[in-house]
């Protein structure tokens, strides 16, 4: 329950996907070329596509919320990424006749796309100022990460390649899901807080530092009165 | 295909961060004791490493040309040596401390709120700047010697003073904060 209340962003995207499972299930059950499937399929991936956008939110409002600094800067780089993506895709179909975004899987690329951008960009971030990550984020962000890449590679060749890349396809997709929720059941058994360093400087060991700087500088100045004495 | 090779890549550097991710120390960094080696570091540089008089003679044409006018060719080896080993340990201890700075910049600076992206990103390309051309120098110092790059030397040593500036204004920035959540304290104190 208290991992719940703490990451509800991330509990509502897997109870998004448990209900569409269970949807698509029983439409499956009318038969796995019936129209119900076909005309389902599309629209509820889209929906657990945008609920995967809250688990990054997740991450971002659980680790870097105690460091506003890092916060402002993926904010200010995230936005930055995002107009480059949108002026990117206004201007790929003119300079680029053969980039192609226009069917249901190519779209779907392009959005794991830019997911995969928002969570190198915030690793990046995380790498840069030395964030510490607690073992629930880290598997929050490496189980959503892999599955991510698997989805953006083989959405990006099944692109490319065509339907015969489909019996692969079915394989790598639900295996790679699986691999996620695994690293996930591991990650989240229990509630386990990230890490929060103390930035507070007090006065004491304020005081230390300056009786050891002072110190050394008393050390330094000896040993150039000792050489001098020397010379 | 050039479509494919994008996402490929794209790919490739998620997969890459979240490898590195896994591998990650999880402790904590940061603390009050930054502060300290930051100001440590800094006194290091701009007392003890950076000063112009130690560049130049550590890194000093004129001592090679009296050696090699006055003394024997065993000699020359050994100066050669002992000049080179020098050289090498000045740009190694010069790179550390660079790392000691850059390191308090990025634990202070993350707790920043007005912190500014466009200078953030130029500080970390000037660290970055600096630290591979200390690791260049220390290449190529070893492979041919103390004066093989001595405009290279100067530049680092330029580069290096610039950093330790930016880095003085930082410190001294958190100095000023500091002191005023003391005050504020202080006078809670005394309204009670």
């Amino acid at each position: 329950m208290r991992l719940l209340a703490r990451y509800r962003f991330f509990y509502s995207y897997l109870a998004s996907v448990v209900l569409v499972s269970i949807v698509m299930f029983r439409a499956l059950a009318v038969g796995a070329n019936s129209a119900l499937y076909r005309d389902l399929y599309w629209p509820l991936q889209f929906v657990t596509l945008v609920t995967g956008y809250g688990i990054l939110l997740e991450i971002m409002n659980h680790v870097l919320r105690p460091y506003p600094g890092a916060d402002r800067f993926a904010r200010i780089s995230g936005l930055a990424a995002f107009a480059a993506i949108f002026c990117f895709a206004l201007i790929a179909p003119r300079i680029m006749p053969h980039w192609s975004g226009g069917t249901v899987i190519e779209f779907e690329r392009d959005m794991r796309c830019v997911q995969a951008i928002f969570i190198s960009g915030l690793l990046a971030v995380i790498f840069y100022y030395l964030i510490p990550l607690g073992r629930n984020m880290k598997g929050m962000m490496v189980g959503y990460g892999l599955y991510i890449v698997t989805s953006l590679v083989s959405l990006a060749v099944r692109s490319y390649a065509g339907t015969s890349f489909d019996k692969i396809w079915e394989i790598v997709q639900p295996l790679s899901f699986d691999l996620s929720l695994l690293i996930w059941l591991v990650a989240l058994w229990s509630y386990c807080p990230n890490p929060v360093p103390d930035h507070t400087i007090d006065l004491e060991q304020d005081y230390e530092a300056l009786v050891a700087r002072t110190k050394s500088l008393m050390d330094a100045i000896r040993a150039h009165i000792g050489k001098a004495a020397r010379a | 295909m050039i479509s494919l090779i994008f996402f490929l890549c794209i790919g490739a550097l998620l997969f890459f961060c979240l490898f590195f991710l896994a591998r990650r120390n999880p402790q904590t960094e940061g603390s009050s004791t930054a502060l300290v080696d930051a100001r440590q570091a800094l006194n290091t540089l701009q007392t003890g490493l950076l000063p112009v008089g130690l560049v130049q003679r550590v890194f000093a044409k004129e001592d090679w040309d009296y050696v090699r006018s006055e003394t024997p060719r065993s000699i020359h080896e050994l100066f050669m040596d002992e000049r080179k080993g020098i050289a090498v340990l000045w740009l190694r201890q010069v790179a550390e401390q660079i790392g000691n700075l850059r390191r308090f910049h990025r634990g202070a600076a993350r707790h920043y709120a007005k912190l500014n992206p466009r200078v953030e990103l130029q500080l970390a390309v000037s660290f970055a700047a600096l630290t591979g051309a200390c690791r260049a120098l220390q290449v190529l110092v070893y492979l041919g010697g103390p004066y093989v790059a001595p405009h290279m030397v100067g530049a680092v040593a330029n580069a290096a003073a610039r950093a330790c500036r930016m880095s003085e204004e930082s410190i001294a920035f958190l100095n000023a904060a500091r002191m005023g959540v003391l005050a504020v304290q202080r006078s809670h104190l005394a309204a009670r």
